[in-house]
């Protein structure tokens, strides 16, 4: 018991603060400084330096760090200082929590790893363990689901705690867009789960391993290319960055519901940003990317048309596959993320009508078109 | 009464008047350098050159008379031709130095060169070198290569003054202005010659490289020198006085005005009172007000002579309100007159009152039976007669010997306030010290010795802290509960016109 | 509201390409990424960045640039400025001073002998350039205004302007 415990702990370290934070941390730093000036033609930060090192500008993001902390704390005269000070908390937890039952890899297999006929991994003579996500559960998408729709009540109480007009129309315009885009977001997704049959995350990337005709990997953008970029879409207001970026317009409402936070409680606000990015990405990836899943790659040896060959050794193999995996789920999240970046430095942010229209007469009919055509299909094979 | 035509517009002037004026009269600006409405006629510049129907020489328009059915044409071609070549002819050897000239921005050659020639030199020698800042008199410093021989400063010192001290010696490129021999420009209205000197090349060493004449502003007033009273133009720039320019006024001072009175605008910036002061003590004027009404009030109570000295060197505004605070704040019929002593005179504007308002001062306070010597003050104050004393103004119209006996006998005064511009022996010794402001300051009236009244305005914001005298008495006179309220100067003027009306009404009646 | 002029304007008719944005968004990325894939490039020589490390790299500055004043020289050393004011008259920033005193040397005959410019206060317009008749003041000097701890370091006075100034070609009071 005291051992799962503790398994559960370093997972938790592992993946939240090791991966997400870090991640997260840097990708306000390199993603959204670095990357940008890179797109604009200009070289970024580059002032900031330790000893008189300042490799890529690094130094700038633990300055801003350092700064951030430093600063005074303000809350605005009339502002509800308990629910002012709760707010951020109520962003960046449901960021962070969701990532509970985020699979970086397949479970642990203490026997052999066969692979069917149907390219299914089955464990003989030994049985699963749960190394490579924090939480196995499943229901882990609904899960996912419900977290993050909690975050929308951190914006819209920072919004109404801090005693300022721009903030509460920031929040109104956050919770607005959060609702709007969840639906079309959930809706996205039924399709794929009628194919797939279940809520469970892992089992999801799982089923993603199989190949049509032997050479076409099954992954979710295969069979869904429509919920795919539905999902990226809605996924993308979700995380309520550009061309999102509405409940922060600045040139409209100052910063929206950022507007009267200052020091560590602004910055944990940003932060949750960032990690929604990555969370979604992360979910992009499981559900329509294969997750840690890379074709002809099998725990068991390579496969394609047919042909099956085990390099270095069963064993050995297992553990090449094991390290292949996490990298390929962690590259797959980085790509997505990156991607999203670039999104934001392309387009210009949208007018709150056209948000509003997007979400509700374009991806809410696509995405129940996409559930009935989908529906039908699965219905008729 | 001869009918002209000039340039098609008929007019008609009065027998024996010139072209030039005449022209002047309808509208037409004729140039010229050597004619000067106060001085003979020469027309050797033959700037003014105008084209007469009938004549077939050009005439000079300063010196032809018009005559009836005279038809004039100063703008024809022959006209501009002949302005030009003389323009060209006179800029041969000029150095078009006008950035060192103190005359740029001033200049009837540089106005006239952009007017009505604004062509290249053709000389392509060298020009005549000549004298540069010849020290023609101790005022007044010549540049023989910027004078145009218009003799202007000649005629000046033969019709004006009488003195006789210049003239033009050698010939052709080589001739200059120059003191005869022994002589130099050192009559007392030797700065003239600057003022009418068209060009740069006789200037006040006083004004010389101060101030560009552009960046001066401005304001009309009159000398406070002496009792004639010259009207000036007050040029300052900055919050600061550079130069006094005489303004023409035929019933006073023509053109001219004398270069000890030129002068006497320094004294607006030297050694100014810009505090209230108290004992030595700096204060502000609320502090400085409530002290004084103290004082002053303890002093009227006591039963002690009050002593005023009214100054003939304030304005009428500031007497009348002075006669108003003695008479119904401090009740005092003790009225001295102080002001300047009297010093040299001549026959033409210098007057011997070295002071700008006596008569306005008689005039105020004529009707207040008597207004005491200066002289009397210092022994009423040894005999114990005056013990407190309200002065106006530093100046003390008695000799060197006297004076002291004065200062000496003010360490027997129990108070004594001082309101005036400077600082000095007076106010170490005053118990009260008020800053008052000078004649540029703020507005009033001067009469002069010929009972002219002449208004002057304020150029710039007193300097420091200091106020008009009107405006002092009537702190003093609210921090002592008493009714004298004015917002505006012409308010007092009004008011003293009525006065002084009533007076002389009053005056007149029993004479009957 | 009646009288409101109202320009119509015709919009471009967008086709159902257009319409649909997804082929004209992956154009702008499209964009985006190369940029982003060029400036990463390991030789600076390839990358499109504007961008100057400033302090590491200096400016070059065009040939017309207006930096610090200078006072030019005569060929004798001594100022050129005949202290004629124009400069401080057209100043609109009124940062130019000068007091102007009598010279020994009678064919100079005006000098400044107080002549500070406050560069702080300087606006950089080159309008005492443009009014100087005599070529003794010039904003060529190449440097620019460099950021000062006090006030008062930025009062440049006669002697330090002169010190950066060079011989001037031109003949003092123009051709005789």
């Amino acid at each position: 018991m005291m051992v799962e415990v503790l398994i559960s702990l370093v997972k938790i370290f592992v993946i939240v603060l090791g991966f997400v934070m870090a991640v997260a941390g840097l990708l306000t730093l390199l993603g959204d400084r670095k990357q940008s000036s890179k797109i604009q033609n200009r070289v970024g930060p580059n002032r900031a330096k330790i000893l008189g090192i300042g490799v890529l500008g690094i130094p700038h993001f633990l300055a801003d760090g350092l700064k951030l902390v430093l600063k005074e704390n303000i809350v605005p005269a009339g502002a509800n200082r308990f629910l002012h000070t709760l707010a951020p908390v109520l962003v960046l937890a449901p960021a962070l929590i969701g990532w509970a039952v985020i699979p970086f890899m397949d479970h642990y297999c203490t026997g052999t790893m066969q692979t069917t006929a149907e390219y299914t991994e089955i464990c003989v003579g030994g049985e699963w363990k749960n190394y490579f996500s924090i939480m196995h559960l499943n229901a882990g998408l609904l899960f996912a689901f419900a977290i993050a729709a909690i975050s929308v009540y951190g914006a819209a109480i920072a919004g109404w705690a801090s005693n300022s007009k721009y903030s509460l129309l920031g929040g109104l315009r956050s919770s607005a867009q959060m609702i709007s885009y969840e639906v079309s977001m959930g809706l996205s997704l039924a399709g794929i789960l009628l194919i797939y049959g279940t809520l469970d995350l892992n089992e999801m990337a799982r089923m993603q391993g199989y190949l049509l005709w032997d050479w076409l990997p099954m992954w979710g953008v295969v069979v869904q290319p429509l919920a795919f970029f539905l999902f990226f879409l809605a996924g993308m207001a979700e995380t309520k960055r550009a061309p999102f970026d509405l409940p922060e317009g600045e040139s409209e409402i100052v910063a929206g519901y950022l507007t009267e936070y200052s020091t560590m409680k602004f910055a944990g606000m940003q932060l949750a940003e960032y990690a929604a990015t990555v969370f979604i990405a992360a979910l992009i990836a499981v559900i329509f990317l294969g997750g840690w899943q890379i074709p002809y790659v099998y725990a068991d040896g390579i496969r394609i048309f047919d042909n099956h060959w085990v390099p270095f050794g069963e064993q050995a193999w297992y553990w090449i596959s094991i390290f292949l995996r996490v990298h390929a789920m962690i590259f797959k999240i980085l790509v997505l993320v990156w991607l999203q970046f670039m999104m934001r430095w392309t387009l210009p942010r949208f007018r709150y009508d056209q948000v509003m229209t997007l979400g509700w007469k374009i991806l809410l009919p696509l995405s129940i078109a996409n559930l009935f055509v989908t529906a039908l299909i699965v219905t008729l094979l | 009464m001869p009918k002209v035509t000039i340039n098609g517009t008929e007019i008609e002037v009065e027998k024996g008047t010139t072209i030039l004026r005449a022209a002047a009269q309808a509208g037409y600006e004729v140039p010229h350098f050597c004619y000067h409405p106060a001085l003979s006629i020469p027309a050797n510049c033959r700037m003014c050159l105008v084209e007469v129907e009938g004549s077939w020489k050009l005439q000079p328009s300063c010196y032809s008379q018009v005559s009836d059915g005279m038809v004039v044409n100063t703008k024809s071609e022959r006209v501009i031709k002949a302005q030009k070549a003389v323009l060209e002819f006179i800029l041969i050897n000029h150095p078009v130095d006008c950035p060192i000239c103190d005359q740029a921005g001033e200049c009837k050659l540089q106005d006239y060169y952009m007017a009505y020639d604004a062509q290249e030199s053709r000389l392509r020698t060298e020009k005549t070198a000549k004298v540069k800042v010849f020290p023609i008199g101790p005022e007044v410093l010549y540049d023989g290569e910027r004078c145009i021989l218009c003799t202007r400063c000649v005629r000046f010192c033969e019709e004006i003054t009488g003195t006789n001290e210049l003239t033009i010696i050698q010939r052709g490129d080589a001739a200059e202005i120059r003191p005869f021999p022994g002589r130099s420009l050192d009559n007392p209205y030797s700065v003239c010659t600057a003022d009418i000197c068209p060009v740069g090349a006789l200037t006040s060493r006083d004004f010389r490289f101060k101030c560009r004449v552009w960046l001066l502003s401005s304001t009309d007033s009159v000398c406070t020198g002496c009792s004639n009273g010259c009207n000036i133009h007050l040029e300052h720039f900055r919050n600061e006085v550079q130069r006094y320019r005489p303004r023409f006024n035929p019933d006073v001072n023509d053109y001219w005005m004398c270069d000890a009175g030129r002068l006497t605008y320094k004294a607006i910036h030297t050694d100014r009172l810009t505090r209230p002061m108290s004992n030595g003590a700096e204060l502000n004027w609320h502090g400085v007000s409530g002290t004084a009404a103290d004082k002053l009030g303890r002093a009227i109570e006591d039963k002690g002579t009050f002593g005023f000295v009214v100054s003939p060197q304030a304005s009428c505004e500031d007497l009348f309100l002075a006669r108003r605070f003695a008479k119904e704040v401090l009740g005092t019929e003790r009225i001295y007159v102080g002001g300047n002593p009297d010093g040299f005179e001549d026959d033409f504007l210098i007057k011997a009152d070295k002071n700008p308002n006596t008569r306005g001062l008689q005039t105020i306070f004529g009707h207040e039976g008597e207004l005491r010597d200066f002289g009397a003050l210092i022994d009423d104050i040894e005999s114990g007669a005056v013990t407190s004393l309200y002065m106006m103004e530093t100046q003390i119209p008695v000799a060197t010997e006297e004076s002291a006996r004065f200062v000496s006998a003010l360490d027997k005064l129990d108070l004594f306030v001082l309101q005036a511009q400077h600082h000095g022996e007076l106010s170490t010794k005053a118990h009260i010290a008020l800053p008052a402001c000078s004649h540029a300051e703020t507005e009033g009236t001067f009469v002069n010795f010929d009972g002219i009244a002449q208004e002057f305005d304020r150029a710039f914001a007193p300097l420091g802290e200091s106020l008009p005298h009107w405006q002092i008495f009537m702190r003093l006179a609210r921090a002592m509960n008493h009714k004298l309220t004015y917002t505006f100067v012409h308010q007092i003027r009004k008011e003293m016109f009525e006065d002084s009306a009533a007076t002389e009404e009053a005056s007149q009646t029993p004479a009957e | 509201m009646a009288n409101v002029n109202v320009k119509v304007i015709d919009r471009e008719p967008q086709s159902l390409w257009e319409k649909s944005y997804i082929p004209e968004i992956i154009r702008g990325l499209a964009v985006t990424t190369g940029h982003f894939f060029r400036n990463l490039n390991p030789s600076k020589e390839k990358r499109t960045t504007f961008t100057r490390n400033y302090p590491e790299e200096p400016t070059i500055y065009p040939e017309r640039y207006r930096g610090l004043h200078r006072l030019m020289l005569r060929d004798d050393g001594q100022v050129r400025c005949v202290a004629c004011m124009c400069c401080s008259t057209i100043c609109p920033a009124d940062c130019i001073h000068i007091e102007a005193a009598e010279h020994d040397d009678p064919t100079i005959e005006k000098y400044p002998s107080v002549f500070v410019i406050d560069e702080l206060r300087c606006i950089v317009c080159g309008l005492c350039v443009e009014a100087c008749p005599c070529d003794a003041i010039r904003m060529d000097s190449g440097v620019h205004i460099p950021p000062y701890g006090e006030r008062n370091e930025a009062f440049y006075d006669r002697d330090l302007l002169m010190s950066m100034g060079g011989r001037s070609q031109a003949v003092q009071g123009g051709k005789r």
